[in-house]
């Protein structure tokens, strides 16, 4: 039968160049996917921080503290011959109450290497020279060749060195041993679970496990991998999808005049292949492209280093397989449904009756519920659970999409006519029109768990401060409320709070809220630091250590007594009638039993204050978690001095606005000091960019299937134009199909993102407590009017032919 | 009225049209649905054919007479040959009726058409343009459409009659027409690609048996 | 008063080697309530008469005037209104919008122009119901006969103020008593004022119309003398 076989061949070619708009919009399709997948990769790989800025290659890190610290080091050093030791020094930083580490580290040890890298200059050797970071130098203006005078001694500052997997990590580095005096010490410990425990420790190390610090990148890569595939099999099948109306009248005319089904088979799968190999190799082009030049960038927006080659060429591979195969599926289909449907069906193009859509809907819903039961029986240890339940969770919205469009058909009589075409049409080819919907579903709703996820995970790892991020106080004194206070005549009051109100705009925040501190009428002036200021120590709990014949208070310790101001009380929404008035403290800690009174006269240390316990208050250890009542101030008889002002903003800070707040702080010639949350990478800035392209592909993903779309109803467009219908209603019906499939998509996805984050984060759900309103608005509600307004700029131009009947 | 006009109009048409249709039959299927009077069965006629087809008394009874020679009708013996005579149909001429609406008219020989005849001499005729003489039968003939098509528009739907004998006639015209167009186009393309002067043994006969050999 | 008049007009497609002359001066005018069948065969330049007469096209050369009113120095959206507004189409076939109601393919012209959607719809069911389909009004056009669309089509062509209907076959798909029924209605269309152009092949269709007009290779070659009435029959026959 080779003549038979060369005809139809010969049709598939003839097919092929009628067609090749659209199947150019097809691999342009596919191409997106493989390219936004292959970008996915590389940057899942690479865009969350790895424990390697703490750990090096250590398993362990142990922080010793206090008297007993050398004698600890001993121990450890003992029972782990092959630990690294770190000591650490803080150089206070003029503004700020957050310091500079200065750290003694050797750059090539085996296990603190990951943690250094040198960007100019040399690392330091002897005792008189020093390397710093980026930050170090532009905060103290040092340049390599400087002299550096501090604490003390004379620094010569030999190289700029960074931290490759934190740059946000501000030190001065300097050579092994030359810190004589350390204020804390890490110690790097590489060994397994089983060999720590065994081992002897201090008791009082704090331990950290490098496990803890976060999901594994190799794990994170694995689910986005899975959800890549997904994107690209689908916007395969939603291509085909759209092409297959039009094939399936073509197969039905070659079926009638006695083609074998052998041979249109063996066209579609030819066909897909074609398309999908060129899509798999020009997306993974497109896509590593994309990633070698934008990797730059990115490692601005993660704040560490990317290697840009070190991508997971196995899933890379993969998806490109995938869309190879999921093209030539696609492309089949097409043949098969010709196979099934009646020939007359077939050649009178009516679309195929549409199953019921309970049915998917039902098997959808199932699926979504498998789906996210999965995720949240998953961890990372059972990858298998993750893969599954991804896969679930997306293949229920695949099927549950196909029920939305059927409402959207349903609800299209209360539109305006243009509209209501766009609707029943979806409603009509209900395949394609599901496919496409699944498919912009898929790209919102990669773009919404990006950004969902980021903050998710800023909010769900471990603290590391004494402050929310989204918080800045303004202390009087560097030392905060652990030192004496310094007190402040009504001038230089006037001067703090106009420096502060200054802070405030800068960072754009809210009403600055005074902090009020008690000082005891009995306390002595004492002298601050070696410049000469003097203060009061203030009240405050605090926690007594006894070290050999003495009392030892630990300034991490300390609970600020602040108080209880009508300003306090209403930022945290406690209302008088809720406070005792026989109360003397009011605090969210729920035990301060262990807690003494320093501060205040000797009988103070004695006082057994009236509690109550109140949830409103803040729970972070230097925000206002304890205030002094009147009733406690007069039994004290304290009197009231301020200690600083909270600032809070709507918007994580970001390390630009800590700088001028510290440059503001510095400029009012007070010794005002700025505490905030030390620095993390910026992840808004990572939302905004996933956003953007999710975005992006969205918008992509969206214009080639309304394009398809369209194009398959030109016919209507000719009955319209002998109605009367004008430019404007071309647009309409184009906007009108393009902002349905956007919303419902961007409905969709985000709905599925959250789903799938609340299964994964079920045992913490607050870590999703802060809904990022404005990316998520900008997806929901941006992209489709965006989509929408594209659409109907670009349906404005007359179709070629409207007055000849197409022939199909 | 339009109808009582056109039948004074076509006096010629009466005895051939009458003859043509078989006024026997029809008065035999007139009284297949119940006996009747002679008179009635005039009446009946004219109305049931559109008052085209008008009919006298007298040829009336004698296809009736004749009838009942034959053995078709009967009638009643007791009254008085006139209007009150009743017939009624036998069972041998419900058996004619019926074969004789089942049998075919004669069609297989074609009428000596006059138009065929005009149309092949003016192929012939060197100064005559073939197409302006198709033409302009055509349009005599469309306009004779118009004429009849009128005719059922005035009276759409009142006369069932009358519509399918204007049917009858348009099918006519139009099988014209289409004859007109057909050879209209076959004189067009024998113009522009004339046949082979002398066809070659081998014509178009051979070559489909060839064709249908090599499938074997 | 002539609702469309054609004069001259002429239409080429392409260029040098590969021009066809499509029309070439035709000359055509119908008066409200008359209908004027244009016959002709297959690619004699009917169906391009018609999307030039009914704006959809425009003219190479000539010029086309509707209401006596040029359509030459119109804007496209100038065109679309006058679509809208006076001329009512009706193809062979592609004639509904498969996302819409009967009801609401009627009421399409109506809408496009911002009729209020109650109002239109009210409009379009009064349509409908003179065409003997108001039980039809909900069905899509995939749920309706084949006539039954055509008269839908119809419904829609003279739904509002239409002055103009072109019809292009449009009796194509349909058996004969099903076609004479829907020329019955472009007639009666005719009747109530509006002026009628039918393009067709066939002879028994255009005989319905006031004027027929024979076009041969894009050119009038021929029309029937002004409408005689049924009296004629009996001269031509004498």
């Amino acid at each position: 039968m080779m003549p038979a076989r060369i005809a139809v061949l010969r049709w598939a070619w003839r097919l092929f160049r009628r067609e090749w708009r659209r199947q150019a919009l097809v691999l342009a399709l596919l191409a997106v996917a493989v390219a936004a997948t292959v970008f996915g990769l590389g940057a899942a790989g690479s865009a969350l921080p790895s424990g390697a800025a703490q750990f090096g290659d250590a398993d362990y890190l142990m922080v010793l503290r206090g008297a007993g610290m050398q004698g600890d080091v001993a121990t450890v050093r003992q029972a782990f011959p092959a630990s690294e030791v770190i000591n650490h020094q803080n150089i206070a930083v003029p503004g700020s109450a957050n310091p500079v580490d200065l750290r003694d580290q050797a750059p090539g040890a085996a296990l603190g290497a990951p943690m250094l890298r040198l960007t100019a200059g040399r690392y330091p050797a002897g005792s008189a020279e020093i390397a710093v970071t980026d930050r170090t130098a532009t905060l103290f203006h040092l340049a390599v060749g400087n002299a550096w005078q501090q604490g003390g001694r004379r620094w010569s500052v030999v190289g700029i060195v960074e931290n490759p997997n934190n740059l946000l990590d501000t030190f001065a580095l300097a050579a092994p041993g030359q810190i004589g005096s350390p204020d804390h010490v890490t110690v790097l410990v590489r060994a397994t679970a089983a060999q720590f425990r065994a081992a002897q420790r201090p008791a009082t190390a704090e331990v950290q496990f490098r496990g803890d610090a976060g999901p594994d990148p190799a794990f994170i890569v694995l689910i986005l991998a899975t959800i890549g595939l997904l994107f690209v099999g689908l916007l395969a099948a939603a291509g085909f999808a759209v092409l297959a109306q039009r094939r399936l009248r073509a197969l039905g005319m070659l079926a009638a005049i006695g083609a074998r089904h052998r041979h249109l088979r063996l066209v579609m799968l030819a066909n897909g292949a074609v398309v999908g190999t060129v899509a798999a190799i020009v997306g993974g082009i497109t896509g590593l492209a994309a990633w070698l030049l934008l990797t730059p960038r990115l490692e601005t927006v993660v704040q560490h280093r990317i290697n840009r080659f070190d991508l997971p060429w196995l899933q890379i591979l993969l998806a490109a397989a995938l869309a190879v195969v999921a093209a030539v599926v696609a492309a089949w289909w097409p043949a098969r449904a010709a196979a099934r449907v009646p020939v007359v069906a077939a050649l009178s193009a009516r679309p195929p009756q549409p199953r019921p859509v309970h049915r998917f809907a039902v098997l959808g819903a199932l699926l979504l519920a498998a789906g996210l039961i999965l995720l949240a029986q998953s961890n990372p240890e059972r990858p298998a659970l993750v893969v599954g339940g991804v896969a679930g969770t997306a293949a229920g919205m695949l099927l549950l999409a196909p029920l939305l469009v059927a409402v959207l058909a349903t609800v299209a009589r209360a539109f305006p006519v243009a509209a209501r075409i766009a609707l029943r049409d979806l409603g009509r080819y209900r395949a394609r029109s599901g496919a496409a919907l699944a498919a912009i579903s898929m790209a919102t709703g990669i773009a919404a768990a990006i950004i969902v996820g980021a903050g998710a995970a800023q909010a769900a790892a471990p603290s590391g401060g004494n402050l929310p991020d989204d918080e800045l106080i303004v202390w009087v004194a560097p030392s905060r409320i652990e030192g004496p206070v310094p007190q402040l005549d009504a001038s230089q009051l006037a001067q703090a709070r106009s420096a502060v109100s200054a802070i405030a705009g800068t960072i754009h925040g809210g009403t600055p809220l005074p902090l009020i501190a008690g000082i005891s009428p009995g306390a002595r002036l004492e002298s601050l630091n070696d410049s000469g200021l003097s203060g009061k120590p203030v009240v405050a709990f605090a926690i007594p250590h006894r070290s050999g014949g003495s009392t030892e208070y630990h300034g991490d310790e300390m609970i600020p007594l602040l108080l209880a101001t009508p300003d306090i009380l209403g930022r945290y929404g406690i209302t008088a009638g809720s406070i005792d008035p026989a109360a003397d403290v009011l605090t969210s800690h729920t035990d301060l039993s262990r807690y003494r009174l320093i501060g205040a006269d000797r009988q103070g240390e004695s006082w057994q204050p009236r509690t109550q316990h109140i949830g409103q208050l803040p729970a972070n250890t230097s925000e206002p978690t304890t205030l002094l009542t009147e009733h406690g101030m007069r039994a004290l008889g304290l009197t009231p001095a301020p200690v600083g002002w909270l600032i809070a903003t709507t918007k994580p800070l970001t390390p630009a606005q800590v700088d001028k707040a510290q440059q503001a702080a510095r400029a009012s010639g007070l010794d005002l000091a700025v505490e905030t949350r030390p620095l993390a990478a910026d992840l808004s800035r990572l939302r905004t960019g996933a956003a953007a392209i999710g975005a992006a592909v969205a918008l992509g993903v969206l214009a080639v299937t309304v394009g398809l779309i369209r194009a398959e109803a030109g016919r209507d467009l000719r009955t319209l134009a002998a109605n009367g219908a004008a430019r404007g209603t071309r647009r309409r019906l184009t906007a009108a199909t393009t902002l349905a499939l956007a919303l419902l998509g961007a409905v969709l996805g985000t709905a599925g993102a959250y789903a799938a984050l609340i299964a994964w984060y079920h045992q913490d759900l607050h870590s999703l407590a802060r809904v990022p309103v404005e990316h998520l608005s900008g997806l929901i509600i941006g992209l489709p009017l965006v989509a929408a307004a594209a659409a109907w700029l670009l349906a404005g131009r007359e179709p070629t032919g409207v007055a000849r009947s197409p022939l199909e | 009225m339009a109808i009582s006009l056109y039948t004074q109009y076509y006096p010629g048409h009466d005895t051939c049209w009458v003859d043509a249709v078989s006024v026997r039959h029809a008065l035999l299927a007139l009284l297949a649905e119940g006996p009747k009077y002679g008179l009635q069965l005039r009446e009946e006629f004219v109305e049931r054919t559109g008052e085209v087809w008008p009919l006298n008394v007298g040829q009336v009874y004698t296809t009736l007479q004749r009838l009942e020679r034959d053995g078709l009708v009967e009638s009643d013996d007791a009254a008085e040959p006139g209007p009150q005579k009743g017939f009624r149909i036998t069972d041998g001429g419900a058996l004619e009726l019926s074969g004789w609406l089942r049998t075919p008219p004669d069609l297989s020989l074609p009428p000596r058409d006059e138009l065929v005849i005009k149309v092949l001499v003016a192929v012939r005729l060197p100064d005559v343009d073939v197409h302006e003489v198709i033409q302009v039968h055509r349009r005599y003939l469309v306009e004779l459409m118009q004429q009849w098509t009128r005719l059922k528009e005035d009276e759409a739907g009142a006369d069932l009659g009358l519509s399918l004998a204007v049917d009858a006639e348009l099918f006519r015209l139009d099988s014209v027409i289409r004859w007109l167009d057909t050879a209209d186009g076959r004189i067009r393309r024998a113009t522009v690609d004339p046949p082979d002067p002398a066809p070659a043994a081998a014509g178009p006969l051979p070559k489909m048996r060839r064709r249908v050999g090599g499938r074997r | 008063m002539s609702v469309l008049e054609m004069r001259d007009v002429g239409k080429a497609y392409g260029q040098g080697m590969g021009k066809v002359i499509a029309l070439a001066g035709v000359d055509l005018s119908v008066e409200a309530g008359t209908m004027v069948a244009v016959m002709g065969p297959s690619g004699s330049g009917k169906s391009t008469l018609l999307t030039i007469a009914g704006s959809l096209e425009s003219p190479t050369s000539g010029e086309v005037l509707i209401d006596d009113v040029s359509l030459s120095g119109m804007s496209r959206d100038d065109l679309a209104r006058l679509r809208r507004r006076s001329i009512g189409y009706v193809f062979q076939d592609f004639n509904l919008l498969p996302g819409l109601t009967a009801a609401e393919n009627v009421s399409l012209p109506l809408e496009l122009d911002g009729v209020r959607a109650r109002v239109a719809r009210q409009h379009g069911l009064e349509a409908l119901d003179l065409l003997g389909l108001a039980d039809r009004a909900g069905h899509f056009p995939d749920q309706l006969s084949g006539g039954e669309r055509q008269r839908v089509a119809i419904a829609r062509a003279v739904v509002g103020e239409r002055r103009l209907l072109l019809a292009d076959e449009p009796t194509g798909a349909l058996d004969s008593a099903t076609g004479e029924a829907v020329m019955r209605l472009i007639l009666a269309a005719c009747k109530r004022g509006v002026a009628a152009v039918v393009v067709t092949h066939d002879a028994q269709l255009a005989s319905w119309a006031d004027r027929v007009v024979f076009l041969r290779d894009g050119r009038v070659i021929d029309r029937t003398m002004p409408p005689p009435g049924p009296e004629s029959l009996l001269e031509a026959d004498r």
